[in-house]
């Protein structure tokens, strides 16, 4: 029947055009949506970085989109909008990540832009000048660490070594560590059990805490530390009853179980050691060379403030890990890739990369900018001297490119309280990490090809 | 202008208007119904298309997502029929989550309604300064949850919380209240705390009882307790009933562990304790840490259809004990 004009609309035909306005604004949506790097005439391109907004301060963009004449829009980092604008075919042009753990698993899924042709032609980024540590950022299609540049590190530490609090170890009379001979793991727990306080079942000094930057490159390194390897050489899967893995597994859980130290069955409400290390309730910290940039600013902190090698265990290899390696990649459906690249070198090897290397936040990964790391003081000279130090014993743990670092970590933070409560031997699990994890890994192979 | 132009003007509008005339009346005429109606979709198109825009159709991407091994990330996904639904039937994580979070619920809806109904009782009556009791009852009902989880964090952290300090005043050790097996009761607690919703829709329900009835009552002789048992709990039980329905759906889908986590990043939340790990945390962790946006699209459409299950069987059930005022079934 022919519908009178003015006549209301019948319901089904009503629900039908709003479900056709639903679609039409859906579309129009999309297209507006993350509209990043669009020319901009006459006044350069739009370059949009995802990055922290303590990676980059407000004038040093500014002085940046005046030197470069590239306008740059900050987006911050959150891997829900990052995938958004993956799936929606608009993506940052350049986008923070952890070298250690995300470099191989974005390049496997080829999403990740190669940059040597572009490192090819760089004054700024000369190849012969990029730090070793920047191969984190390198991932032939099965092993990372050879192969095509994906990204590079922004700064990086070893982050298996520690800061203590000298005051607090004079409180309680334990002795200083070596400033050039690492201590067995063993005997920094028991240093952390001497020096942590505690009152009415409160703890009020934490005798040390190591976790450090993720559970899984966590354990990762700690096996290297025993000799071994976590993962098989195909990265396919994770082995936690090889005696080496066992060993560092069983070191970590008996970390959890003393108490010395925040874990998930003590966790610090601070989330991370530094403001629990500022307050002088922490006596060992499990950061590296990097958290002297948040002790540079407070300087009686730094007066009490000290480096110490990363400890190696009982007949295993004397290594020092860097366990981040954060810096930034190129997604391969980047807009504006050459304008990208040229924020790249500027992020990298200009203002941005002196003032992060002047500031103690991390060791620079351009050899040239060593000469600005902080020692003016003498409590920095004694922070470089260990760190130069430590250098010699630089090494890099890979990890695989088949599960994100936090899929991992998820199965440990789910069947490891148990073992941290002595509820479960180490032994079972062992076994059941290694279940559950190769599980996962074996998925993402499936899915990788 | 002279006054035959005038005239001739107005004339000429006359004939303009004389020709409109046999349009005006051509045109259908628009009965009240029909404009009724033309105004009614008018007003809620916009909620119908944000409807459709905004729950529908991610719904729908939700369902496809649930058929493939999408990652989030990876090119390579592919279809795999019903194989998340069937994983999601034997992966025992799944089924823990599930079972905490029918505990919470079955905890937490009823001690809410009982407690939000016996506040709304006490401030029902006629006290002094009752409307700064309500006031301050209802107060906790409007602090945002991400504030109310730093709160109770830092009440109850173990090492420099209000709580563990007043135990040690009393002479008892401090208490891991923010881990296991504790940190359930914690969770309850913020739940119980921010009754005060409750206390206000039970509060406008007690007010909606005829005094009538409770004069009649107490000339009979009976007591507070027959009163508040045989007049008043069935006068309320529609309300108590609309609470149980949205209570049980909010409570299955409670980020509140989430905000009550030491870390809540993507892998920190992962890190919650076992007590309080419950399925929506189960469904952000498969989504956000793990990566797995096909898995985690089942675990979200299976709890929509339980949820739609939970929401009938509480209807079902309480057709024998809800009494409504007006007769539900008089308009059909």
């Amino acid at each position: 029947m022919p519908s009178h004009a003015g006549a209301p609309p019948s319901r089904r035909r009503f629900l039908a055009l709003s479900a056709g306005g639903a679609v039409a604004g859906a579309a129009a949506l999309s297209g507006c949506a993350m509209q990043v790097s669009s020319g901009v005439s006459g006044s350069g391109e739009t370059v949009t970085l995802m990055i922290n907004p303590d990676d980059l301060t407000p004038e040093l963009i500014k002085q940046a989109q005046k030197d470069l004449g590239v306008k740059i829009r900050t987006v911050k980092y959150d891997i829900t909008k990052l995938i958004a604008m993956l799936t929606n075919g608009n993506p940052p042009d350049l986008v923070r990540g952890i070298g250690a753990v995300d470099a191989a698993y974005f390049a496997a899924r080829d999403v990740a832009e190669e940059l040597d042709p572009y490192f090819a032609r760089s004054s700024i980024l000369r190849l012969d000048d990029l730090d070793p540590v920047n191969d984190l950022w390198r991932y032939d299609g099965r092993t990372q660490g050879k192969g095509p540049r994906y990204g590079m590190a922004k700064d990086f530490s070893q982050d298996s070594m520690y800061w203590y609090n000298t005051a607090l170890f004079d409180k309680t009379g334990v002795d200083y560590p070596s400033e050039t001979e690492p201590v067995t793991y063993e005997e920094w727990l028991d240093n952390a059990e001497r020096l942590v306080q505690r009152k009415n079942g409160q703890t009020t000094v934490f005798g040390g805490s190591y976790n450090g930057l993720g559970k899984a490159i966590l354990l990762t390194s700690l096996t290297a530390a025993a000799g071994g390897n976590l993962f098989t050489d195909d990265f396919s899967q994770v082995d936690f009853s090889s005696p080496e893995a066992r060993k560092a597994l069983g070191w970590y859980i008996d970390y959890c179980r003393v108490r010395v130290g925040p874990s998930i069955i003590d966790p610090d409400p601070n989330t991370w050691d530094g403001p629990t290390y500022q307050a002088n309730r922490m006596a060992m910290s499990n950061c590296g060379y990097w958290l002297g940039g948040l002790i540079n600013t407070a300087p009686k902190l730094a007066e009490v403030s000290r480096l110490a090698p990363a400890p190696v265990f009982e007949g295993g290899p004397r290594i020092s890990t860097c366990q981040g390696g954060t810096g930034l990649w190129m997604p391969r459906k980047a807009r504006n890739k050459d304008a990208a690249w040229r924020v790249f070198e500027w992020f990298f090897g200009e203002a941005p990369a002196k003032a992060r290397a002047s500031g103690g936040w991390g060791i620079p990964t351009l050899k040239s900018l060593r000469s600005l790391m902080p020692a003016q003081e003498e409590h920095q000279k004694q922070v470089l001297k260990v760190q130069e130090a430590e250098l010699k014993h630089f090494s890099v743990a890979s990890f695989t490119p088949y599960a994100k670092w936090e899929g991992l970590e998820s199965i440990f933070n789910q069947i490891a309280p148990a073992a941290m409560r002595g509820d479960m031997s180490v032994d079972t699990l062992a076994r059941r990490l290694n279940s559950a994890m190769n599980e996962q890994l074996k998925r993402g192979k499936e899915q990788v090809g | 202008m002279t006054v035959g132009q005038i005239s001739s003007a107005q004339g000429g509008t006359d004939t303009a208007k004389a020709a409109d005339r046999p349009a005006a009346a051509n045109r259908p005429r628009i009965s009240m119904n029909a404009r009724r109606q033309r105004a009614f979709y008018m007003f809620t198109s916009p909620w119908i298309i944000g409807f459709l825009l905004l729950t529908i159709a991610p719904m729908a991407y939700a369902l496809w997502l649930s058929f493939t091994t999408f990652d989030g990330i990876s090119p390579h996904w592919r279809y795999v029929g019903l194989d998340n639904y069937r994983e999601l039937l034997s992966d025992s994580v799944t089924w823990d989550a599930l079972g905490r979070t029918g505990l919470f619920a079955i905890t937490s809806v009823p001690l809410s309604i009982i407690g939000g109904l016996g506040l709304a009782v006490l401030v029902n009556r006629p006290l002094k300064a009752r409307g700064l009791f309500r006031t301050l009852l209802y107060l906790p009902a409007v602090v945002p949850p991400v504030g109310a989880g730093i709160a109770f964090k830092q009440l109850f952290d173990t090492n420099s919380g209000a709580t563990n300090g007043a135990l040690n005043i009393f002479g008892f050790d401090a208490l891991g209240w923010l881990a296991d097996p504790y940190a359930r009761y914690v969770l309850l607690m913020v739940v119980l705390w921010g009754a005060g919703n409750i206390m206000i829709i039970s509060l406008a329900g007690l007010q909606d009882v005829p005094r009538e009835l409770h004069e009649a009552a107490r000339i009979d002789g009976a007591s507070a307790w027959r009163t508040f048992r045989s007049i008043t709990v069935p006068l309320l039980s529609p309300v108590l009933l609309f609470q149980t329905v949205t209570g049980v759906i909010a409570s299955v889908q409670t980020i509140m562990p989430l905000l009550l986590s030491a870390d809540a990043t993507t892998a920190g939340v992962t890190a919650i304790p076992q007590s309080n790990y419950q399925y929506m945390m189960h469904v952000f962790a498969q989504y956000f840490a793990v990566g797995r946006y096909g898995y985690a699209s089942a675990l979200l459409w299976v709890l929509f259809v339980l949820i739609l299950v939970a929401t009938g069987l509480i209807f079902r059930f309480s057709s024998g004990v809800v009494f409504y005022n007006v007769d539900p079934e008089a308009k059909k």
